[in-house]
Order: structure tokens, then sequence, then C-alpha cells
């Protein structure tokens, strides 16, 4: 019980003050389109030169916690995902906003991020040592499959036609090998050179979702009439936490989906959130209202993402790998203090870590506190007028994309993917499949490569890649993921659109 | 109203946008890029932090430094987009590492060369090691070498990419030592490439000495080799490839710098390569870049000149055999 | 289902199968193989699940999506022309901080249904950009320290 001696620690002024700073910082820069966790963290790191070590990972891992959390609320006001990790809040999130239901939304994302979170935390206090052996499992062939059975899902994900799911995460994979191939260096389709560095995943994710809303807002040309303005339900505070506990299923498979994904080095936060969302969809009883504005999809998707957060740290405290970017900003907030994280990390410098691990957990309740704040008064973002809601969502377009790279490049590819998103959501194509075959394209990719060169230094391909039971255990998981979607896509042809489950949706409740 | 404002703007445009051509006596006048082309958290993106942290100073440059990665294929990605897109007004500077962007320029397919980039300034050097598990087999360089011989192109190890550092390390080692070995590069950079081998993945692997080092300490690894020409002060212990009997130079030590690209004004040149060491040997900077276990290694605009144009050399010859 | 968004589907999904086999020839074509091993396993779907696309198109089949209707290209189209101008030329041509200016006011004035005539809109109008600009620049160029373009004042 180490982690309650050192509790104190984090309620000394300084370190609270920190603390809150962090996390109010970092709502607000989660919030910001193309400002993702690492970048946010990153950003933080010359602040931290000047403070004392113990401090310094205070304020970093209070901004790690609520930038992921903050994302949520442009993901749910603006269908913006602050980063992929929030990808699928949109689906039902933005959703549940456009029905006037906004300040719910974020009331459920932010206490289900809360519960998720703190799940994680504990996990990375209790377990840490089983955990680290867990993260070290995952070798290529593990990798690989992982990637395959996230592309899996992209069938059903978001979309009402199971083949233009697949064609858009096809779309994704294929953008994914623009640029230079990362393993041999070689270059492929560099047909101008804004791709000629690939295409970077968070201009692409904001031009994706943010440019075809603005666009549908523009279709709405000149008018007052109809559903432009969008009275905001009021939503007492207590109702939501009785949604969320309502929300058994939902919140439960998101906490430990995204704890367990969380631990996986290199695929971590990114696909957290989506997977969560499609088990969770999978298993509930309502499975049809996904994504029409459903509660069980925001909170199986927040409590995911947060739930990852303290298992991806594992890898790192233990066996000083990091095992996502954010952690390996992280890791540089250790090194320039000479902390230098292993094994002996909380025997040699106990009230740094343990310190670090109570304020993540403070700072999960505070992000609660301060979220559900934000819901009360965000939501009135639905009330602003669209011409003057598109100009926002534009200019912050722009502005978000060129800041990850300070790149021109990157807001051409922003503004050309999103003017062709439009069109193709118009088709029944939708963004959701397209960004997740965008992230798992180079995992699947760089894994496979390795495994086969491995492979052929060893035991060879067939048996590198089709023995143990973990490859086993994920290629079972595989088909039965496949099995499920063409069972769904037969037992229950869905002649709708999206926009027509919108309504339907709309006119039942 | 609306051709007004485009008129004025235009007018506006064409007055600002000449009086920022003339002279450079000010620089620097605002905030200062430095390109990094591996990811934020990275070995290179870490100590181009701290050694950047004195850049606002008033005896440095008076303006502060930031930092802005480009990841992607080993930092061919970065690099490209630094030859053939980056301003050269001085504003926009760049991290280097020696051999990785010259030995991929050899070996083609990227646009960019030594004769594309001008040197500031050198502020690290990073040698590669040879790592094992710490349950592993091995224990010397000559264990390894033997498995080699008796598994011809089964011996797997790990390293950061195709033609960085640790892949030149491992062409050495396969000359010297005569043996044909797997290396694995991993798309993960050192990180990942260090994960392989102590989860086990592959048998050893080629890391840098900082990561290896605190690998070490973690328990987690046994570091057999230093590929330099002499032993490391943080590794006092781990006897040279040449010690051990293969001829193994220090081409592969990475070193980190600063550059700005070809065409920028000799005048900012000057005044970078004045100020910046200066700012490298900042005592707080040397006290950070000690406790991340970062060695550091100071050069001059004319030595790391000289540097450049040596490595060209023998990575021309040892990639010419490929 | 009405014959205009049948036309725009064979259309779309037309672009996207010709899409899918120039990207499936290029990866089968170019050098070197060792590179493009994934390319030509992922275009040969992406190509196959595209023609299948489009021939359900061709065969007014398609079940999904409803295209696009007159009404609602007219309305975006002045919009269109503002987003593509701002983005492909005015950001980098003038800066970011004017660029963006302008065409957040332009865009604000063409969607705005309040009355062009009244003095209190076009009031209303310029407080709401210059809010807006305000916000960025503290946000981007202060907090942050984002170097964007600047061609014009800032």
């Amino acid at each position: 019980m180490d982690f309650l001696f050192y509790m104190g620690d984090v309620f000394t002024p300084i370190n609270f003050g920190l603390l809150l700073l962090g996390t109010v910082g970092g709502l607000i820069l989660g919030a910001t389109p193309g400002l993702s966790p690492t970048m946010a963290v990153a950003l933080l790191i010359p602040f931290t030169f000047q403070l004392e070590p113990q401090q310094g990972l205070i304020l970093l891992g209070a901004a790690y916690t609520s930038t992921v959390a903050g994302g949520a609320v442009s993901a749910i006001l603006l269908k913006i995902p602050g980063a992929p990790a929030n990808i699928a809040t949109t689906l039902d999130g933005h959703t549940m906003a456009a029905k006037g239901e906004g300040a719910k939304a974020l009331q459920l994302s932010f206490l289900a991020s809360a519960v998720g979170g703190l799940f994680g935390v504990f996990l990375l206090i209790f377990l840490t040592p089983v955990l680290a052996q867990w993260a070290l499992a995952f070798g290529p062939s593990h990798l690989f499959w992982l990637a395959i059975l996230g592309v899996t899902v992209i069938g059903t994900l978001d979309s009402s036609s199971v083949v233009k799911g697949l064609l858009s995460g096809c779309i994704g994979l294929w953008l994914a090998t623009i640029g230079f191939d990362d393993i041999m260096g070689a270059q492929r389709f560099i047909f101008h050179p804004a791709v000629s560095g690939g295409i970077n995943v968070i201009p692409a994710l904001i031009g994706l979702f943010a440019i075809p809303q603005v666009i549908t807002m523009l279709t709405k040309g000149r008018t007052r009439s109809g559903a432009e303005v969008i009275t905001v339900k009021r939503h007492p505070i207590r109702l939501a936490f009785v949604e969320v506990i309502r929300r058994k299923t939902a919140l439960t498979i998101g906490t430990i989906t995204g704890s367990i994904i969380g631990l996986i080095p290199g695929v971590g936060g990114q696909i957290a959130g989506l997977v969560a969302y499609d088990q969770s969809k999978k298993f509930s009883k309502e499975s049809e209202k996904f994504g029409t504005g459903h509660s069980e999809g925001v909170i199986a998707a927040e409590s995911a993402n947060n739930a990852m957060v303290g298992p991806s740290l594992v890898p790192l405290l233990t066996l000083s790998i990091p095992g996502s970017p954010t952690a390996a900003v992280l890791l540089g907030g250790l090194l320039i203090h000479g902390i230098f994280p292993g094994p002996d990390l909380f025997m040699n410098y106990p009230q740094v870590a343990w310190t670090f691990i109570d304020s993540m957990l403070i700072g999960q309740i505070l992000m609660c506190i301060f979220g559900l704040y934000i819901a009360g008064l965000a939501a009135s973002v639905a009330r602003v007028p669209h011409a003057v809601m598109a100009a926002i969502v534009l200019g912050l377009a722009v502005f978000g994309s060129y800041s990850v790279q300070n790149s021109m490049g990157d807001v051409y590819v922003m503004a050309s993917l999103g003017l062709g998103m439009y069109f193709l959501e118009r088709f029944g194509f939708s963004a959701a499949p397209l960004v997740l075959g965008l992230i798992l394209g180079p995992i699947a990719e760089a894994n496979f490569i390795q495994g086969s060169m491995i492979a052929n230094a060893t035991v060879g391909q067939a048996t590198y890649f089709f023995t143990g039971w973990l490859n086993w255990f994920l290629i079972l998981i595989v088909l039965a993921s496949v099995s499920y979607s063409i069972w769904m896509e037969i037992a229950q042809r869905r002649y709708t659109t999206k926009d027509d489950a919108v309504a339907k949706e709309e006119a039942l409740s | 109203m609306k051709k007004w404002i485009a008129g004025a703007a235009m007018a506006l445009a064409a007055m600002t946008g000449s009086a920022y051509a003339e002279g450079h006596g000010d620089y620097p006048e605002r905030p200062i890029m430095l390109m990094v082309s591996y990811g934020a958290g990275g070995a290179t993106d870490f100590q181009a932090r701290i050694v950047t942290m004195t850049a606002g100073n008033e005896d440095a440059l008076g303006m502060p430094i930031a930092i802005v990665n480009r990841p992607g294929a080993g930092g061919r990605v970065g690099w490209n987009w630094f030859a053939t897109e980056a301003d050269n007004d001085g504003y926009t500077l760049g991290a280097y590492n020696i051999p990785h962007f010259i030995a991929q320029s050899i070996e083609g397919g990227v646009s960019y060369s030594t004769d594309d980039f001008e040197p500031i300034a050198n502020w690290g050097a990073d040698p590669a090691v040879f790592v094992v598990g710490a349950d592993s087999d091995f224990n010397s360089m000559a264990d390894v070498v033997d498995y080699a011989k008796a598994n011809p192109g089964g011996l797997t190890f790990s390293g950061a990419g195709l033609f960085v550092g640790h892949h030149i390390a491992a062409l050495q080692l396969e000359k010297a030592a005569g043996v044909e070995l797997a290396y694995i590069p991993n798309n993960a950079g050192g990180a990942g490439a260090m994960r392989a081998v102590i989860a086990g993945e592959v048998l050893g692997g080629v890391n840098n000495l900082s990561d290896a080092f605190r690998a070490q300490a973690a328990g987690n690894v046994k570091i057999l080799g230093v590929f330099d020409l002499e032993r490391n002060a943080f590794l006092p212990d781990v006897p040279t490839m040449m010690e051990q009997g293969y001829d193994i130079d220090n081409a592969s030590v990475n070193f980190r710098g600063v550059m700005v690209p070809k065409g920028t004004p000799q005048a900012v040149i000057d005044h970078l390569a004045a100020v910046v060491p200066t700012m490298f040997e900042n005592g707080r900077v040397q006290s950070r870049m000690e406790a991340g276990g970062s060695p550091m290694h100071v050069m001059t605009r004319d030595e790391v000149l000289e540097m450049w144009a040596a490595r060209q050399e023998t990575l021309e010859e040892l990639l010419a055999g490929l | 289902m009405t014959d205009l968004p049948r036309n725009q589907h064979i259309v779309a999904s037309g672009i996207i199968a010709a899409v899918g086999v120039t990207v499936a020839y290029i990866s089968f074509t170019q050098e070197p193989a060792d590179a493009f091993i994934f390319p030509r396993l992922i275009s040969s779907v992406f190509a196959v699940l595209a023609i299948w696309t489009f021939g359900k198109a061709i065969l007014g089949r398609t079940k999904v999506g409803n295209g696009i209707s007159g009404e609602a290209m007219r309305n975006m189209l002045p919009g269109l022309i503002v987003m593509v101008v701002y983005i492909f030329w005015a950001a980098k041509g003038l800066g970011f901080y004017t660029a963006t200016t302008i065409a957040f006011f332009i865009m604000l004035s063409l969607y705005d249904p309040a009355p062009h005539n009244a003095l209190k809109t076009w009031a209303k109008r310029i407080a709401i950009t210059a809010g807006f600009m305000l916000v960025m620049y503290g946000l981007f160029a202060q907090l942050l320290n984002v170097f964007t373009p600047r061609e014009v004042f800032f």
C-alpha cells in the first residue's frame, strides 16, 4: 500500500497547483484539433526543466490523462476527434450532440473516462510485475494478427454496407502506404510533393472528420429554417451517473479492452476506443442503436481510451522501454532529472514514482469534475449558428493540421482528403473505417515484414505465424469476428442509410 | 468591400515581402524551428530538446528554438523535406544523424546528400553497442560469432532500421568476422529494437550506448561490445570490438548535431556557427545530458565538415560491397 | 430511388474503381518488389471491392448513400470556392492570419441568415471574426509557439 503512504505528497500546495494546471491545460489542449496527447506532453517538457522531478512528472502525468479525455470534447461537439483515441467517440457522441443531447454525451464521456482511467491506474499500481511480462509477450507475429483483427472490425464499423465499409478500409490501408516505406525506405505512390513524407494520421483525421462536417453545414445555405438551432436539453449530472451505472456491459467491456490494448506496445491508445466500441456493439442487446446517438457507444469508447493510460506506462516503469510515443516523451521527462526507470525505480525513487502514480489517480477525479463543469458550458456550442460554426471549424482545421509538423503539405492533404470524404460519405462510405485502415496499415505491414525476416532466419514463416497459443488465440478471434460480420450481413441486411437510421431513431424517441 | 480588402492585402503583401528579404543584422528576430527527423521521445528528439533549452538566453541566440518532429522511414522523411522544402532563411534548422543520412544518400532513393546541408555544430556522439538479453548464453562477441558460424544467416539481431548507424555496425561486424547474420530492422526505432531483445524475439541487437546503458542498469540486457575506437566512459568494463579481435572502427558512431539547408545566407551560418557550440557548452545543458546518460561531444562547424567528408569516404567504401 | 442518385453512384463508384485499378497496376509494376508486397495485397482487395461496387451501381442495386441533391450543390458551391481558395492559395500566399480573417469573414457573411442591409449585422460579423482571430492567435502563436506563414501583417 505504498501508494497510500505517498498520497499526502500530492496535496502539497505546489504539487496540487501543478496538478490542477496540468488537468485544466490538458483538457484545453486535448480539445484543440491537431494536438494529440503526445504533442501536448512534448510541449510541456521544457517547463519541467525548471521543476523538481516529482513536480515535473505530476504536470506531465496530469496532462497525459486529461488530454486523452479532452479529445472527447471536440469529438462530441464538432465531430473532430482530438486524437485517434477519440474516433469512436464521434460515432455516437456527435450524433447525440446533433440531437441536442450534447450535455449528456459529455457528462457520460467524462464519467466513463474517470471510471476507465481509475481502473487503469489501479492495474498499474497492483499488477505491474505481472503486466510487464504480458507486455513483452507480443512479438511481431502477434502484433500482425492483432492488426488483422482490427481490419476485420472495419467492415462493420459505422457503415450500413459491409462492402463499402471494407472498401473505405482499403482506401485507408492504401493511403497509409504512400510515402517512404518504413523498413526498406523505398518511395511509394508519391504523386505530389505534399505526400512525399507520407500521410500523417493527425491532419488526415482532422480533414476526414471536420471538412465533411463543414460542407454539410454549408449545404443548408442561408436559411433560418428547421433544425438550424438545436435546443440543448439540460441533463442533470445525477442522471448521467445513473446512466453510466446502468450501462454496465459497455463500461466493463470498454474498461477491460482499453486496459489490455493499452498494454500492447505500439498499438496502444490509437485503437483502444474503436475496438472497445466494436466489441460492446457486438455484445449489446441494442446493437442496432449504435451509431444513432446511443449512450453505450460513448461510454465504451471513452472508458477504453482512458483505461489505456495506466497500463501504457507499465513497460516504461518496469522495463525502461516506452510502450507508446507518449510514454517515450514521459521517459524524456524522467531522464533529464537523471532518473532511469526500471525495476529499481520504486526502490530508488519511491517518492517520485508513487507521487507520480498517485497524482494520476487524483488527476482522473479532477479531470472528471472539471469535465462535468465544462459539459454544462460547452454543450451550448450546439446553439452556435451553422454559418459561424462552419467558419470556426474550417479555421481550426487549418491551424490544427498545420501545427502538427509546421507543414503546408499537411494542410493540403487535410483539405483534399476532407473534400473527397464528403463526396464518399454521400455515397455510403464512412470516415471511421478509413482512418482505422490508415492507422493499422503500417502496424500490419511492418510486423509482417519483421516477422517474415525473423521467420526466414529461424523456423520458417508457417511455424512462426501459426504456432503458439497467443497466435492461435488471436487467429480464433479474427475468425469469430469475420463470421459475426458475415452473419450480420446475411441475417439482417440493412437497406437503410445512416441518415435514415438516425431519422428512425429520432422518430421513435 | 471584399475586393477592397483583398486589394489592400495584396499591396501590403508586396511591401512587407520586400522588407523581409533585406539584411540579417537583427537575426534572429523571431523563434527558430529545429526539425528532428525522429519521433517525439526518441534519443535524438530528447537530446535536441535539452541542448536547445538555453537558446532563448541573451548570451545564446536570444530567441527560443522550437522542436518539430518529422519522423518516418529511418529519418528519410525528415531529411528529404529539409533538403527540398525547408526555407533557407536561417529560421529552419535541422538535426542531423551521422552516419544515417550519408549512408541513405549513398544507397539512393532520396533527394539529399552532404552537399544539400550546411553543418553548424555537433552536440553528441553515441556509439553503437552489441546487446543480448540478460539471460542469454552469449557472454562475449566470440560466443556470438561462433553461433553465427554454426548457423549461417540464423543469428537474428535487431537494430533501428536500414542504413542507420546500427545497420552500418551490423555490416561492419559481418565483414570483420566473416559471417552471415540476420539483421532485423525495427520500425519503432531504437526503443522497438531494444524491446525485441528483451522480449527474446531476437537473439541479440545493436543499439545506442545511451539506451543500452539504461537497459543494463535495469538488469534487462548484457552489453558485449562497443563499436568504437575506445572504451566509453559510461561503460568502462565493456571492451571495444577491436579489443575482441574484430577490425571495426568508429564509422557507426551516431553523431548528432545541428545543420541548415544549403542556400542559407553566409552571415546567418557564421552567426550560428559561432553561437551554437557555446550554447552546447552551457553548464546546465551539460549536467542534464549527463544525468540522462547521453554522451556529449561538441564539435565546431569546421570539425564537422571534416568529419562529414571522412564518413562519406568510409561509407562509400563499406557500402560498395553490397 | 430516383435516377439522379443512381447516375451519381455510377460516377462516384466509377472513379473509385479507376483509382483502385490504377493503384493495383502501379503496385504490381513498381520496383523494388520487396517494398510492394503489402501494397500488392491490399490493392488487389481494393480493386476487387471497387469493381464490385461499380458493378452494383451500374445495375442500380446500390442500397446506401443518398447522393447529392441539386439544392445542396447550389448551397455549398460559394462556400466551397472560398474554402478551396483559402486553403490552397491564400493561407500560404497571404499568410495564415490574414487569410483566415478574410476567409472567416466571407464565409460568415455568405451563410449568416441575418439581413445584409442592417449595420448591426455587419458589426456583429466583424466582432465574431475578431474574437475568433484573437483566440487563434493567443492559442497558436502565443501559447504553442507555432510559426505560421506570415506574408502580410502577422
